[in-house]
């Protein structure tokens, strides 16, 4: 049972929205729709194969959200918990890939090979300023490579570095352990990195 | 990283590579930073090895979003008011 200053650290910008809604006013719901569905859909579009399964996602999220929001007990934000019910849609929508076969990621296959194949120059797309080198090309670089992560670590990556939630955050959103979390994240990154490196040292 | 010189601080590459991203994400404490800088300013593959992991992570964050497409936004809002009607009955 969670203390009342559990509740309060909780409490953000949907907390009198959600509150309102479980009162009894219902047709506020659509605020909450308004407030996310780009966020969710987005999220979509990075962990399901194609648009059109994203926006089953986000829908039957938002069907179940509004069938379980009166059990919501603020224990959590209401946006971790919105997460929650998302990926869990994810999960249960998702055939599978054909993008991005499950295996471990494993630290060795990120090491290079010998002292040969260590760099010591700054590749062109690691030494820009953001804004001069994310083109078209190089978006569609990442996000391909979002689409070939192995589910469970493409997950992790895009709750942590697309869409901004902490590690503590995404830990009780995937039931996870903090400690798995930044384990799972580290070799996300690193396969990132390296579709990054390949891409423009065989362009 | 793998090395073959033996007088290369290797375990110091290793032991920073698999700690990189918390670097990076400020979740390291204040000792354990220190000694990734020290190490960092005086190898240059692991300066390297940062700077493209930082990028690759900066690359992630700044990702455009796209707009929900307009017919599945109206649909998804048709549903929601069946809900929100049946539940008014």
């Amino acid at each position: 049972m969670p203390n009342p200053s559990e509740k309060t650290k909780n409490n953000d910008k949907d907390t009198e929205l959600v509150r309102a809604i479980n009162n009894g006013r219902q047709d506020l719901f659509y605020e909450l729709v308004n407030r996310y569905e780009k966020s969710l859909y987005n999220f979509g579009l990075r962990m399901c194969d194609t648009p059109s399964d994203a926006e089953d996602m986000v829908q039957d999220t938002f069907l179940n959200v509004f069938k379980y929001l009166e059990g919501f007990r603020h224990e959590t934000k209401f946006r971790n918990w919105l997460y929650r019910v998302a990926t869990s849609a994810c999960l249960k929508k998702k055939r599978r890939s054909k993008y991005a076969p499950d295996r471990e990621l494993s630290l060795d296959e990120f090491l290079p090979a010998d002292e040969s194949a260590v760099s010591a120059d700054l590749p062109r797309w690691a030494s820009q300023p953001l804004d001069q080198v994310l083109d078209g090309e190089l978006a569609g670089v990442i996000r391909q490579a979002l689409l070939n992560l192995p589910e469970k670590y493409r997950l992790v990556v895009v709750l942590r570095d697309v869409e901004g939630f902490t590690t503590q955050e995404t830990a009780e959103i995937l039931d996870l352990t903090p400690t798995n979390i930044k384990v799972r994240l580290h070799r996300a990154r690193l396969f990132l990195r390296k579709a990054l490196k390949s891409y423009y040292e065989t362009d | 990283m793998k090395q073959t010189d033996p007088h290369h601080p290797h375990e110091n590459c290793l032991a920073l590579f698999e700690r990189l991203s918390e670097y990076i994400d400020r979740e390291l404490d204040a000792p354990t930073c220190k000694d990734i800088e020290t190490h960092i300013q005086a190898c240059k593959p692991c300066q390297v090895c940062l700077k493209t992991l930082k990028q690759t992570v900066a690359l992630c964050k700044h990702l455009e979003r796209r707009q929900v497409p307009e017919t599945f936004s109206l649909k998804l809002k048709s549903a929601i008011f069946d809900l929100v009607d049946k539940k008014a009955d």
